[in-house]
């Protein structure tokens, strides 16, 4: 076996001392742990039986949260179109693709609900701060992973169809679209589906969807509601999962 | 008799290279003829070809494709460039569409732009694709996606886009150096028939001299950007092609290096 050497070395050592500090420098106290098992029990007893008279919120609440998806998703397609070519190596020269590169890194790195935070002092509460915000997130990943399909692209094609006299648009068509097509379908749905679990919880910054009955029953004290309403949740990633990966397996 | 190919004192270098790609390359070819380009690798063959077929600008000379002039700086007409056809070493092929949808891009140059873009190719657009998946043997796999492929079948499927493009020069890159020696006869007496029942012009690169003498009337040996031999085949002797290969240098640095 090769030796790890120095570097193997300063890892431990760094991964080490972050453990420790973090355990100096936080009151983790095992009489608080041990004392919350009873505590948690009751909390979970509350939540029991899931109070089903809240069909109705769950299902406004579960269409608010889809529609926030859906609409977000379009407008981080609308954006991350042009900036997916602008990010792209084969497409534009470094002095473009770099700064938009890092602009996306910047985006990405900002959380959703922050964003979605900032959204809603700005427009105001319900689900439009955070379509807005959704479309914002989600485009830094987008137009990533957009930029990447169309530097995956194989050049030779295009050479081929400009050998046979077809023109750039009719090149764009035959060649490299088809080429594209199955990535950027494949990345547009990944994206949604993060859109959609990412957006349950808006609700709870004033955002719109599903969220604000979670964080209005708790706050109520209402556990059996939002047991309701956490379960629904659940469901519902569950659901979605498994449509994209059925998706997926169509169109890739 | 007109000529398909005429170049004269044709050069070349690649931008940012010191060294000629193309040196001094005067060479005629007739309409109907079949000739082989003969060469180790970097002779300068695929330079050549792809700039017959209007691919590659910057040069200096005179070369003229089917009686019509090229522009050194400048790609040819649209229109013109079906007549020249052009087989590719690694195919480039649309590796997720279907064999039918390839062979059909070979005719998008004589579609109109609109026919094009939404690809619905007229009644004698899908003639000429189907006529040449059946010259090329492959009729059955029309419906598959090339992704699914052998080589073999591959390189036919390149050559039927080719052959349905309808063109009177084909140009083929090594179209056969990544096949198995059964399958390369094969391919390439696909292409040079092909070629003769239409009686189109067919020049094809190889670096087998004995494939080169089995399907070509004629045989051009190049090395290091020049010609250094242009002969029918009858006439190639064996000394010619030895020569051809003993004087390439070895690459620098890459012989004989420990594996660790």
């Amino acid at each position: 076996m090769r030796s790890r050497g120095f570097g193997g070395l300063a890892t431990s050592a760094l991964v080490s001392g972050a453990i420790v500090w973090s355990f100096m420098t936080t009151d983790v106290e095992l009489s608080r742990l041990l004392s919350a098992g009873p505590r948690i029990a009751e909390f979970l007893g509350r939540m029991f039986p899931p109070d089903p008279t809240v069909m109705k919120e769950i299902v406004k609440g579960s269409a608010e949260t889809l529609r926030i998806a859906i609409l977000g998703s379009l407008g981080a397609v609308i954006l991350s179109a042009p900036l997916g070519i602008l990010a792209s190596e084969t497409m534009v020269s470094p002095v473009l693709y770099r700064p938009v590169r890092m602009l996306l890194a910047f985006v990405r790195a900002i959380p959703l609900i922050l964003v979605a935070m900032l959204m809603v002092g700005a427009v105001g509460l319900g689900p439009l701060p955070g379509i807005i915000a959704v479309a914002f997130h989600a485009t830094g990943m987008l137009a990533k992973f957009y930029a990447e399909a169309i530097d995956g692209v194989s050049r030779a094609p295009i050479a081929a169809l400009e050998s046979a006299g077809a023109g750039p648009l009719v090149r764009l068509r035959h060649a490299v679209w088809p080429q594209m097509a199955p990535v950027v379908v494949r990345d547009t749905i990944f994206r949604f589906e993060l859109n959609l679990r990412e957006s349950l919880i808006l609700g709870i910054v004033g955002a719109g969807g599903i969220g604000f009955y979670i964080q209005t029953y708790v706050r109520s004290f209402q556990y059996d509601k939002a047991a309701s309403v956490t379960l629904a949740v659940v469901i519902m990633v569950a659901a979605i999962e498994a449509i994209n990966v059925a998706l997926r397996r169509r169109f890739v | 008799m007109s000529l398909a190919v005429q170049i004269e004192d044709l050069n070349f270098a690649h931008p940012g290279s010191d060294f000629p790609a193309l040196e001094r390359i005067s060479l005629g070819i007739s309409m109907g003829e079949s000739v082989a380009l003969l060469g180790p690798s970097g002779a300068g063959k695929t330079t050549l070809l792809t700039l017959l077929d209007g691919r590659l600008q910057g040069w200096r000379g005179r070369a003229s494709v089917l009686d019509a002039p090229l522009d050194p700086d400048q790609p040819p007409h649209r229109a013109r460039r079906p007549d020249t056809g052009f087989v590719f070493q690694e195919y480039a092929l649309v590796e997720r569409s279907s064999v039918l949808r390839n062979v059909l891009n070979g005719r998008l140059g004589r579609m109109s732009t609109l026919r094009a873009l939404f690809g619905s190719p007229a009644a004698h657009d899908l003639k000429a694709a189907l006529a040449a998946l059946a010259d090329c043997g492959i009729a059955d796999l029309a419906e598959r996606r090339v992704d699914s492929l052998s080589g073999g079948q591959r390189q036919r499927v390149a050559i039927a886009r080719c052959l349905a493009q309808e063109p009177r020069l084909i140009l083929a890159d090594e179209p056969v150096s990544s096949l198995d020696p059964a399958r390369a006869a094969e391919v390439l007496a696909l292409l040079t028939n092909a070629a003769r029942a239409r009686g189109a012009t067919a020049m094809f690169s190889s670096h087998q001299p004995s494939l080169a003498r089995r399907f070509a009337r004629r045989i051009i040996g190049m090395s290091s950007g020049r010609i250094v031999f242009d002969v029918p085949t009858s006439e190639l002797s064996e000394d010619a092609t030895e020569d051809l290969y003993r004087d390439t240098e070895p690459m620098p640095n890459v012989a004989l290096r420990a594996v660790s």
